[in-house]
């Protein structure tokens, strides 16, 4: 109203600018949060970006250089890549196994009727969040050791002669990441699923589609932002992982993270750290782009209007 | 290939508890457009839903044209549904959403094609084939519904309230289109609605239900002349309820009007008793004079609404009851001013007799 009221008097007043009125006094409340994003984001990944392409720390050293060299030594080395590879396959086979068995929970909670059968199955998913990873880690390895329950329970009933490898190797380090970044997926997919009309599904079978059909022609594509959305989500987080993949991993399987951690303390390159991290950083970058690329492909194809 | 439904003492209880379909019976034939009217929470979609098979009856039975269909799945049923909120799959086109149903059930896509362009047609959308379901207004939603429903060739075509979204203009040119649809497909229609009017204007038979009970089944004409129960005295229309005693007077009966203690004659065919009476508002005939002519009742005109087609009157009656009386606003006929006298007059016959 009364940037309304004072728009008219602005144009014909003899002032030559005219007088800005701020866009909003709430915006202000933002600045805390704007100033702590430029202290701890904007100015680490900055600084990170400048140390990947100098020859050393200038703080430190003289005669410091602009130098590709961090980046061409990764692309040279097959070593680096192969630990880009593992660390990719471990994030997409994260990525698939959460959005597997998350998709039933999430439809599931979207679907209950009743209250008390909500909240459970939302504490269920959010519980685990509330125990840190390392503990969560070590529970895994007790429980997927040589002597651990489920090898001494299949050795126990014959199905198998010797334990199977499931600590120490790659399925482990996936096992571990799926239970930790699946709340983030059922949480993101829930959304999604309960914002879907149940009558579309109801009109679908009224049609004559049995309730899989009916699933697959109509729950299943309107839930595509939720899949996309929370696979982006737990790809993201489990590409960056530390932790697990190190102890899951039994300090055998090298991924990016594990390795920029390796250069910064054994090898003290921080250069070659820094170049790694802007590797990690760009392959995030990349997914939320293409992400909003596919969204909206999706949702311009649909017309929100 | 229309279907005749018959419900048997059929019920529906939630959580052990809630009874929201108490032991209803329902026979609806072949090609009528049947509705269900009543409150909110009356049990009509409840009993929608259950003849759709998105609910399954806690007991009782539900045949379609003689067979059970009690337990069969809602996919198997053959029924054409449209929904309250349309409930139309907002990914797909105009087209899509009507052949859905002919896909599921694998028919070629020449024929689905050829199918799509009739039903469309029927509802005048023919144009809008290649549009989202957003981009179309709440009438066209509601057409595209429709087309959906019927393509299929339903043995039932089953109705949610699926006008109640629009406004009144439109809302009345869908009930003349639908029934007129109806009719010519001749296809068995069950029509959920809590609006009388609608009810009314469309059915060939009414199912009023209170309570998850049904009070009365009857054409319109039957339930508006002839209700049954209290209830539907009351709900259908504007209504003034009397309830009293009937004594013997001068040889014949009279129905004593509890609390005014006025006599209506004409309660011969009625026993002694509590009895509880209806008498429709414009079925009072109100002369405007002080007169000592004879009549029924005197009162004081209390307010007047003038109606356009027609006035209504409240009228308080000598100990305080009012009634509604409803005058025909016809060229000759002049207000009556609030606080005039007036004598009121019906034939006894108007007087319907409840159940309870």
């Amino acid at each position: 109203m009364s940037e309304a009221a004072t728009a008219p008097a602005a144009l014909t007043s003899d002032d030559a600018a005219p007088r800005r009125t701020g866009p909003n006094a709430l915006a202000w409340l933002i600045l805390p949060i704007a100033l702590l994003f430029a202290l701890f984001f904007v100015l680490p990944i900055s600084l990170m970006l400048l140390m990947s392409v100098l020859t050393g720390n200038p703080m430190f050293e003289q005669g410091v250089r602009f130098t590709p060299e961090n980046y061409i030594r990764f692309a040279s080395d097959s070593y680096n890549w192969e630990v880009l590879w593992i660390t990719i396959r471990i994030g997409l086979s994260t990525t698939l196994a959460a959005l597997l068995l998350g998709y039933p929970l999430a439809h599931l909670m979207a679907r209950v009727h009743s209250r008390t059968g909500h909240a459970l199955l939302l504490i269920a998913v959010l519980a685990p969040m509330l125990t840190g990873i390392v503990v969560r880690t070590f529970a895994w390895m007790a429980i997927l050791s040589d002597t651990g329950v489920v090898n001494a329970t299949l050795m126990r009933f014959g199905l198998i002669d010797r334990p199977l490898p499931l600590l120490n190797s790659e399925t482990g380090i996936v096992i571990g990441l799926t239970h930790i970044y699946i709340p983030y997926m059922v949480l993101t997919l829930n959304g999604v699923i309960s914002r879907i009309d149940e009558r579309l599904e109801q009109a679908a079978t009224n049609l004559g589609a049995h309730p899989l059909r009916a699933f697959w022609e109509v729950t299943l594509p309107l839930s595509v932002p939720g899949i996309l959305a929370g696979s982006l989500l737990v790809f993201a987080l489990s590409i960056s992982a530390y932790v697990t993949p190190l102890l899951m991993g039994g300090f055998q399987f090298m991924t990016l993270p594990l390795l920029i951690y390796q250069q910064i303390s054994a090898s003290f390159n921080i250069g070659f750290a820094a170049a790694l991290g802007i590797i990690l950083l760009v392959i995030s970058l990349a997914l939320v782009i293409g992400y909003n690329r596919v969204l909206g492909l999706l949702s311009g194809d649909r017309d929100l209007t | 290939m229309s279907a005749s439904i018959h419900i048997e003492r059929a019920s529906k209880v939630y959580d052990g508890a809630v009874r929201a379909v108490d032991r209803i019976d329902m026979d609806i034939r072949e090609g009528e457009f049947f509705a269900l009217l009543g409150p909110s929470g009356c049990g009509k979609t409840t009993t929608l839903r259950m003849i759709a098979g998105f609910e399954q009856p806690t007991e009782g039975t539900i045949r379609v044209s003689g067979k059970d269909v009690t337990g069969v799945p809602a996919h198997k049923r053959d029924m054409g549904m449209v929904f309250q909120n349309y409930a139309l799959f907002p990914h797909r086109t105009v087209r899509e959403n009507v052949g859905f149903g002919l896909r599921m059930r694998g028919i070629d896509k020449a024929t689905v094609a050829r199918k799509v362009d009739r039903a469309l047609e029927m509802v005048s959308l023919s144009a809008m084939g290649e549009r989202r379901p957003a981009q179309l207004s709440g009438g066209q939603q509601q057409r595209v519904a429709l087309a959906r429903a019927i393509v299929i060739e339903p043995r039932v075509l089953l109705c949610d309230e699926p006008l109640g979204a629009l406004d009144k203009k439109l809302r009345q040119q869908m009930q003349f289109e639908l029934k007129e649809l109806q009719k010519t497909l001749g296809v068995t229609t069950v029509f959920v609605t809590h609006d009388q009017e609608e009810a009314m204007a469309m059915s060939d038979r009414i199912a009023i239900m209170n309570g998850g009970r049904v009070e009365q089944i009857g054409t319109p004409s039957e339930i508006y002349n002839r209700p049954k129960t209290r209830f539907a005295a009351d709900f259908i229309g504007d209504t003034n309820l009397l309830s009293g005693k009937v004594v013997e007077r001068d040889g014949g009966k009279v129905l004593v009007v509890a609390e005014d203690g006025f006599e209506i004659p004409g309660a011969d065919h009625h026993p002694g008793g509590v009895v509880h009476a209806a008498l429709r508002p414009e079925k009072i005939v109100l002369h405007p004079d002080e007169s000592d002519a004879p009549c029924i009742v005197r009162g004081r005109i209390d307010s007047a609404n003038f109606l356009g087609d027609s006035i209504l009157y409240r009228i308080a009656l000598p100990k305080g009851r009012h009634v509604l009386a409803r005058a025909a606003n016809t060229a000759h006929s002049r207000m009556l001013p609030p606080g005039a006298m007036t004598r009121l007059d019906w034939q006894p016959s108007d007087l319907v007799f409840l159940a309870d």
